[in-house]
């Protein structure tokens, strides 16, 4: 596999004193797509790009993921304790909280539809409306906006061919705003899915474009 | 602590200078009201729990590091506290001016503007002008069904629906959508309020103009508003309201605070039904004769006719009250019927019933009860029996073809036709409106409805209430307890009552039930029966 170069891969990246690629050093489970079952705790959230299977339709909820939200109910005292991660799994497995997932995960916890409503609009990290394969979250907060991120933002609009919010027509890519993603030491911080890209510039927007792409064309 | 048992603790604390002895536990606002400091709030309202989230009744106490939000700081011995100091008010101005920063200031077309928490806030402690040069945002309104409609922009996100809707209705209906600049209350979507019986409190509460009352929309200025304290004539549980009212209409029904009865609140059902008040066509004039031998006649002269028919009346006495009627109505024509020479043969009411009672899970004193009238209690209590069915319609069959002497005071017998008392040696229709069925009385009689008069119900907890005249009545209406009470009073020979609280005497000396009471001990709040009445 050939390395795009750009600053930072979001790895350690091939220095050029060994010769590893990125499977070798996280080890191929941790490479592709994310486990059914969530993968191990310690590390399901960092897992590399998080380019999950979105169903909108897939149904709340079935098989790996009945087990998944069983368990995360039985860890909480109370339905509205449970409404955070019983969200996040909504969203991995839907892709965003439409109101239909609002009504029926408020259904499953035993919860009033209105208040999963105003829980699911009060994060922003809930997406209430579909979104791109890769939804690209730019930081545009004081350390990252000091660094460049306003044009940062404005190569991925313009390499994406997207508006703020949209989608692109091949549904690849959203892109959007974030506040502070607590990288400052790495301005500009991108966020893509799951994953961090750090030190990004507008220069390097092309190559992280080109590397998505590829992600999306791996078979796992 | 042993001899303390018995006696409630206090604590003693000053408040702006002044000493004050409370209840321990009494929060350091109810304290100050005490006093009669208002200290301004708007998340807090005695019917809901406290989260002191809008931070404009912070106060300032000796020896905490900052501000303490008086609404859930309990009130301590020693304490020394000040509502008005340098601190307390800058930090108020500042709440106020950023309770202000995307308030559209619409004053001039808002509902609730006169009776609004921030417009009171502002005037009294708010800074002149304001400082924004940015635009407001925007939101517009949101109908949120029912009869309570949305206007973002005014809302200050006290959460007091919310948690009214949660905590008392036990229907969390409604939330706080969104965060900061953006957030909103709002239901579901496009599921409303519709079809939730105790939504409408939301509007009671609302300290600001967000939620308004469509009913009532741009209807009246709430400074041009007459408070009548009145019992809500909806239901047999008698909520304690407000009759609102211009222009001698009745504009709007507010519930008025009874611990005992139904605390802050009422029913949408309640709230809804007043425009019978307010319907015009009222019998203006008293009338003698049947049919085509029908004439107006004033009070006197028709009284001295109606007194020599009854005084020489013989027969069977049919009486048909209404549970619309007050406590001294009904006991009047109770009177009437044993006054006269024949026995009473029928002393019957009719009332629509509801199929099934509508609680208030949070506040589970607060039904809406089956019988749809304010004193079918007061009815029975009086002597009279119900028939007809759940429709208030039909059972006066026997009435109807009565032969002798028929009482009709307060039914307007919509459901009869008319034949009715075609055969009756003497009918006497008291009531609010012309009916067909009347067209047969000897003697039509207007009288009065109880917004229009002073009177008392007794609710389905047998408690005793009193209501008070809100409306001018029409022309020539009398109270009922004063007509019958005339005739009554000229039966036996004795003086005419010359009010309502005489009428109620007279009632209270005739009727067991009502033992030991008086209008005085009734008063606002009301008395339940059987109760120690005397005490008060």
């Amino acid at each position: 596999m050939s390395e795009v170069r750009f600053r930072n891969p979001g790895w350690a990246g091939n220095t050029g004193e060994f010769d590893l690629n990125e499977a070798d050093v996280r080890g191929t489970g941790y490479v592709g797509e994310r486990a059914l079952d969530g993968g191990h705790p310690s590390v399901s959230p960092s897992l590399p790009y998080m380019f999950v299977k979105k169903d909108p339709d897939a149904p709340l909820f079935e098989g790996p993921y009945r087990e998944r939200f069983d368990k995360i109910r039985s860890r909480y005292p109370t339905a509205r304790a449970a409404l955070l991660p019983a969200l996040n799994l909504a969203q991995e497995l839907r892709g965003h909280i439409s109101p239909e997932t609002m009504d029926e995960v408020a259904g499953l916890l035993g919860l009033s539809d209105a208040y999963v409503r105003g829980v699911a609009t009060f994060y922003t990290m809930y997406n209430k409306r579909p979104v791109g394969r890769f939804l690209i979250q730019v930081c545009t907060n004081i350390s990252c906006n000091l660094c460049g991120a306003d044009e940062v933002l404005a190569a991925f609009l313009e390499h994406t061919g997207t508006e703020l919010g949209q989608t692109s027509s091949d549904g690849n890519f959203t892109v959007v705003e974030a506040e502070c993603l607590a990288a400052c030491g790495f301005p500009t911080c991108v966020q893509i899915n799951s994953r961090y890209f750090e030190d990004v510039s507008a220069d390097d927007v092309p190559a992280v474009l080109d590397r998505l792409k590829r992600e999306l064309n791996r078979s796992f | 602590m042993a001899d303390n048992g018995r006696k409630a603790e206090t604590v003693t604390l000053t408040i702006d200078g002044r000493e004050v002895t409370v209840p321990k536990g009494t929060s350091l606002l109810h304290a100050a009201e005490s006093v009669g400091t208002e200290v301004p709030h708007y998340c807090y309202h005695p019917g809901l729990t406290a989260p002191a989230q809008c931070r404009i009744c912070l106060v300032e106490v000796e020896g905490a590091p900052k501000l303490q939000p008086s609404c859930v700081t309990m009130a301590a011995d020693g304490q020394v506290v000040h509502t008005d100091s340098p601190a307390a008010k800058r930090m108020r101005q500042g709440v106020l001016e950023f309770y202000l920063v995307n308030h559209p200031l619409d004053c001039p077309i808002c509902d609730m503007s006169g009776e609004c928490k921030l417009q009171d806030y502002v005037f009294d402690e708010g800074r002149e002008r304001g400082r924004g040069r940015e635009p407001k945002r925007v939101f517009g309104r949101d109908d949120f069904g029912g009869d309570v409609l949305y206007y973002g922009d005014r809302c200050v996100m006290c959460t007091r629906c919310v948690r009214f809707m949660d905590e008392v209705a036990r229907d969390s209906r409604l939330t706080v959508v969104e965060r900061g600049s953006r957030a909103v209350i709002d239901t579901f979507f496009d599921r409303g309020l519709e079809g939730a019986s105790f939504a409408g409190n939301v509007v009671d509460i609302c300290p600001v103009g967000a939620l308004v009352s469509k009913d009532f929309l741009h209807k009246a200025r709430a400074w041009d508003l007459d408070h009548t304290p009145s019992i809500c004539p909806n239901c047999s549980h008698g909520c304690n309201i407000e009759l609102h009212t211009r222009d001698n209409l009745v504009q709007r029904l507010k519930p008025r605070e009874n611990q005992e009865v139904n605390g802050h609140w009422m029913c949408d059902y309640g709230r809804a039904n007043y425009e019978w008040l307010n319907r015009p066509g009222r019998l203006e004039a008293p009338a003698t004769g049947r049919g085509s031998d029908r004439r107006t006649a004033d009070w006197k002269e028709a009284l001295e006719l109606l007194f020599g028919r009854l005084a020489a009346a013989e027969g069977d006495v049919a009486l048909v009250g209404s549970a619309r009627c007050s406590n001294e109505a009904l006991a009047g024509l109770g009177a009437l019927g044993d006054e006269m020479r024949g026995r009473t043969a029928q002393r019957v009411f009719r009332a629509p019933r509801a199929a099934d009672e509508v609680p208030l899970p949070g506040f589970p004193l607060l039904v809406r009860r089956r019988d749809l009238v304010p004193n079918a209690h007061g009815a029975g209590l009086l002597g009279f029996q119900r028939c007809g069915d759940d429709g208030g319609e039909g059972g006066l069959d026997e009435v109807a073809a009565h032969g002798e002497v028929i009482i009709v005071l307060g039914d307007d017998l919509a459901d009869q036709d008319g034949d009715f008392g075609a055969n009756a040696s003497l009918f006497v229709y008291l009531g609010t409106f012309e009916s067909a069925a009347a067209g047969n009385a000897d003697f039509v009689l207007p009288i009065t409805t109880f917004a229009e008069e002073d009177g008392s119900f007794v609710n389905a907890q047998e408690r005793v209430q009193r209501f008070q005249q809100g409306l001018r009545p029409p022309e020539s209406a009398r109270p009922a307890w004063l007509v019958l009470g005339a005739l009554v009073a000229a039966l036996r020979g004795e003086k005419t009552p010359d009010s309502a609280p005489e009428a109620f005497a007279r009632l209270v000396a005739a009727h067991p039930a009502f033992e030991g009471l008086s209008w005085e001990a009734v008063g606002d709040a009301g008395v339940a029966l059987g109760a120690e009445a005397a005490h008060g």
